[in-house]
């Protein structure tokens, strides 16, 4: 069986000059779930996901995405980096969405969305456009694309830059508190953009304060807190019956 | 009161008293200097109206624009590379970098100008060619630094080293999100600088470099000592003829004048259109586009 949509770490430690951020993570998500990570911020929880698309490096332990070793290569007493170019191929197979969107200013929607395909990939240009409109209706923004990042509300350009990262096709889509940025109302549009992508069998992991999301669409729930996992079980059982004391004091908090 | 209404009367400013006296002093200052400058004879108008648009004089103002273009071009392109290098991760390249431009703003660019011209006493000779062979040329020194070589070398090299700092300061103008936006997508280094850092990092660059042109256009008069018939030389040359000296001086002046006031015009046009709240709108954006949203029916 093809191990494309995977995650593997084991016990994984990253420190930020003194302070160690990741303490000892283990986790395993399967091809095609929906696992949410929620815990109070400071937890590591955001490191986490920036370690699985090499935004930030992980000090030891194992870390494997799509079935092989992300960032480095294991030889018999070490791991050693692979090169940028390889690096870059590997993080092509992992698309991310950030809190505060991202998007290139100086390109349109459309642009945005072709920039992965065309100048990393090299796709023909015709094609890349075609597949775009098609990504840019499929978030439910289909003619906006000779919009700018900056004519474009942050729900309209939190999809956009979610369709920037399906225009890589990745096994994987990773989510930093892709609602946190919104307004209220426009919270909604996004999630429903993510519910249609869970539907789709993508293997996602989303760092969320929306808990309503996380019950309704999620597998699995991780709770983080210091550096550790905490809790980690079925999200609506998690979420209605947490066992460790430390999510039962979170959760009452946020719920 | 009176049978005008009260809500249509005028609201008047408040001059004090400051103002009038301001007005009466400042105006009786400039009426004073006009009229010793046009009433005093040494100043010769006939002289400088008669120069204006003598031969030497407009090849002198060619020259200086000629070198403020050359070494504006020369230095942007070698201070983009240096500002590059000083973002370097590999310490050696970013630590070339620093010094080089440490030297090249640390010491006065008149200082530069007269090294470069006098380098020959320190390698006489150049030559071109593979270590250790025969193969290869050898070039006096002496005649490849003609003045005009020096003046655009020592110009150069002087502007690359604040073309860089400048252009630095574009690059870290640009978030860290949007580097990381780039690397997620897996954009190559090369990649990411042309189509992500460079575009956004102009609006920065682009109104501080007008600014250095004008600063460049002026500087250019430096390069005088080193014998180069550039706007100031040429008038120069013509006085230590006809001893006429404040005239000419003057013709120079307004030469500088002119063209700077020329040159500010464009500067001042991209300062507004880059220092808009919204520079974060490219230059092709539509203008007024109605937000709406299509509704949930008319999607295709």
């Amino acid at each position: 069986m093809s191990n494309d949509g995977t995650i593997l770490a084991q016990k994984i430690r990253k420190s930020f000059g003194p302070k160690t951020v990741l303490k000892d993570i283990n986790l395993e998500i399967a091809s095609g779930e929906i696992c949410c990570i929620i815990g109070p911020s400071g937890s590591g929880k955001s490191t986490v996901l920036r370690c699985i698309n090499g935004l930030e490096t992980v000090d030891s332990g194992v870390l494997k995405v799509n079935g092989e070793d992300f960032g480095y290569y294991e030889t018999a007493h070490a791991y050693h980096a692979h090169s940028p170019k390889k690096l870059a191929e590997q993080r092509t197979r992992v698309g991310m969405v950030f809190q505060s969107f991202n998007l290139f200013p100086n390109m349109t929607a459309l642009e945005n969305i072709m920039s992965g395909p065309v100048l990393v990939k090299g796709a023909d240009k015709k094609q890349a456009a075609k597949r775009a409109h098609e990504l840019l209706a499929s978030v439910g923004l289909a003619g906006f694309g000779d919009y700018y990042p900056a004519q474009l509300s942050g729900g309209q350009q939190q999809r956009v830059a979610i369709a920037r990262s399906l225009a890589m096709d990745p096994e994987i889509m990773l989510f930093d508190e892709p609602t946190s940025a919104l307004d209220p109302e426009k919270v909604g549009e996004v999630l429903a953009v993510m519910k249609d992508l869970a539907k789709k069998g993508m293997t996602m992991v989303v760092v969320t304060h929306e808990m309503g999301f996380a019950r309704e669409v999620a597998d699995s729930l991780i709770f983080m807190d210091d550096g550790y996992i905490v809790e980690r079980g079925d999200a609506r059982e998690v979420l209605s019956n947490p066992q460790e004391p430390r999510t039962q004091a979170f959760l009452e908090q946020v719920l | 009161m009176t049978g005008t209404d009260s809500a249509l009367k005028p609201r008047l400013k408040r001059r004090s008293t400051f103002e009038y006296v301001a007005w009466v002093v400042c105006s009786l200052i400039g009426i004073g200097i006009l009229a010793s400058v046009s009433t005093n004879p040494n100043f010769r108008w006939g002289v400088v109206a008669q120069y204006f648009t003598h031969d030497t004089i407009i090849r002198g103002l060619m020259l200086t624009l000629f070198l403020t273009f050359a070494s504006m071009a020369l230095g942007t392109l070698l201070g983009l590379g240096l500002a590059i290098m000083r973002g370097s991760k590999i310490k050696p390249i970013a630590a070339t970098a620093n010094v080089y431009i440490t030297i090249f703003r640390g010491t006065p660019v008149l200082v530069q100008l007269i090294f470069w011209f006098n380098v020959s006493a320190l390698y006489p000779d150049l030559s071109i060619g593979i270590p250790f062979t025969d193969i290869g040329t050898k070039i006096d020194t002496n005649a490849l630094m003609a003045p005009i070589t020096a003046a655009l070398v020592g110009l150069t090299l002087n502007e690359a080293a604040y073309m860089a700092e400048i252009i630095r300061g574009g690059f870290s103008s640009v978030g860290k999100g949007q580097i990381e936006a780039a690397d997620s997508l897996g954009m190559s280094g090369g990649m990411k600088m042309r189509k992500v850092i460079i575009p956004q990092a102009m609006p920065s660059i682009i109104p501080a470099t007008g600014n250095q042109v004008i600063g460049m256009f002026k500087g250019t008069s430096l390069v005088s000592v080193l014998g180069v018939a550039e706007l100031l030389q040429s008038a120069q040359l013509i006085y230590a003829r006809t001893y006429e000296t404040i005239p000419l001086l003057i013709v120079a002046s307004l030469w500088y004048l002119v063209m700077t006031l020329l040159l500010s015009y464009p500067q001042s046009k991209l300062e507004q259109k880059y220092s808009r709240a919204t520079s974060r709108l490219p230059r092709k954006a539509k203008k007024a586009v109605v937000l709406t949203e299509p509704e949930e029916g008319n999607l295709r």
